[in-house]
């Protein structure tokens, strides 16, 4: 099975921004230009995270959303915010074709998971964990990488598994945006122990960092942010370079 | 004249909204199918995917004698769950009876691997189609489920996922299924909806 490279947009309406560590934000552009950059460039899959939606208590908006997905030909996953069975709704209603959910179904109620997975099939349930390491475990995070939950990331992973999910995005708080390389111990954990695909995400700072992380943890996808925003590594660069090191992708 | 597709809307999971878009950008006027009468106003018919199979045919029901009819006489494409769904039977969530064109069971993957099984993977033809004019081995199309086509009589590729072969694309007459999202899969999947509106 080919590794996914799927591009990332972290968007603040109306612009995709790149957060550090989740905070101090910086404009890139807009949503609907860069989903479409990276489609040419050959990316994979395009997720797009309203990260401020939750943390702001709004719906989450979509009428940008179905803009961005207009001239997608490949998957586009969207998350942020969800809170009901008619927000999946909504959004598979809009181009969008799997939905990101974290806040809600880690501090309020995780059974919207299964609920979710049964009305619209699992491989349209993507579940965001957002951990931060301590000293021998990862804790769940909420809210843009701001709330804690006291819940075990790697155990959380396992749950949101047996309740149906479809997918599992696993960022992590320490490592996001600073392009330093990812948190490989957490993705391999929960990659290791889970039946379902894993897409890994935060950290990418080059092309080494991505290879790395893949033969170490051996993820389903990556997830890029950084690394595409600031112009100097395109999708088709990556694409490349795992290849040379013989890492399967589609082309 | 573009062919009129009938896009059928089953409820709540349908993903309509990106196969009416891809169905256009191939050149075909897509019609939504609410109801019985819709039926006559189209000279196509394509189920979309994603959802449940017991779901779906649930929500068929009230058109389904009438969309049987036009089946038999209109081209018609399934895709992933729609192809399912063309099938004797489906075993998601218990046992549901399909519309019954293909003699196939529809049943949860099993594979040394993760399932659903999400990504690109390529056919392996077993027999010429027009469905798949100019595509080749090399393609890329987009997978995105859980269960599987189970038939032995109709199978006009099969895909390799974990060392497992499955079918992945279907013909009897004129009904077409395929497991993959054409809709996601680029320019190979929009040549695959060109084929079925050049039909």
């Amino acid at each position: 099975m080919p590794l996914r490279i799927i591009a990332r947009l972290d968007v603040k309406p109306p612009y995709v921004v790149k957060p550090v560590h989740f905070e101090g934000l910086r404009k890139i552009g807009a949503p609907t230009d860069l989903a479409l950059k990276y489609y040419n460039q050959g990316a994979d899959e395009i997720l797009y995270i309203d990260i401020v939606s939750s943390l702001y208590q709004r719906p989450i908006l979509l009428d940008q959303i179905c803009d961005t997905s207009k001239e997608l030909y490949i998957p586009f996953a969207v998350g942020g915010g969800v809170k009901t069975i008619g927000d999946f709704e909504k959004l598979l209603h809009h181009g969008v074709d799997k939905v990101v959910i974290n806040t809600f179904a880690l501090q309020q109620d995780p059974q919207i998971i299964r609920n979710a997975a049964e009305i619209f099939g699992s491989q349209a349930v993507v579940v965001h964990i957002v951990a931060k390491k301590w000293q021998d475990w990862w804790e769940c995070y909420s809210d843009c990488g701001r709330i804690r939950s006291s819940k075990d990331a790697v155990k959380w992973a396992k749950e949101v598994e047996g309740l149906g999910a479809g997918e599992i995005l696993v960022s992590s708080v320490d490592t996001d945006g600073r392009k330093r390389g990812f948190d490989i111990e957490l993705i391999s954990q929960i990659a290791e122990n889970s039946k379902i695909p894993v897409i890994a995400a935060s950290g990418a700072g080059s092309l080494v960092d991505i290879r790395e992380m893949v033969v170490q943890a051996r993820p389903d996808a990556v997830a890029v942010g950084s690394l595409l925003h600031y112009g100097t590594t395109t999708i088709g660069d990556i694409k490349q370079y795992l290849t040379d090191n013989g890492i399967r992708v589609a082309q | 004249m573009s062919p009129t597709v009938g896009l059928l809307n089953y409820g709540n999971s349908g993903n309509t909204y990106n196969v009416q878009k891809a169905l256009e950008l191939a050149g075909g006027r897509v019609t939504m199918i609410q109801n019985k009468a819709d039926l006559d106003l189209v000279d196509r018919i394509v189920l979309p995917g994603v959802g449940c199979f017991k779901d779906a045919m649930n929500n068929l029901a009230p058109i389904r004698d009438e969309l049987i009819c036009h089946i038999r006489r209109k081209p018609t494409l399934g895709i992933c769950l729609g192809m399912q769904i063309l099938s004797k039977i489906g075993y998601e969530y218990g046992e549901t009876p399909g519309l019954n064109f293909i003699d196939a069971e529809v049943k949860k993957m099993e594979v040394k691997g993760k399932v659903p099984h999400l990504g690109w993977g390529t056919l392996s033809m077993i027999r010429d189609s027009p469905i798949l004019d100019g595509i080749t081995e090399k393609d890329n199309f987009y997978f995105m489920h859980s269960y599987e086509v189970i038939n032995y009589t109709d199978v006009i590729a099969l895909t390799d996922y974990c060392n497992h072969k499955f079918v992945s694309v279907v013909q009897k007459g004129d009904i077409y299924g395929v497991q993959f999202h054409p809709e996601k899969s680029r320019t190979a999947g929009i040549k695959i909806l060109i084929n079925f509106l050049n039909l």
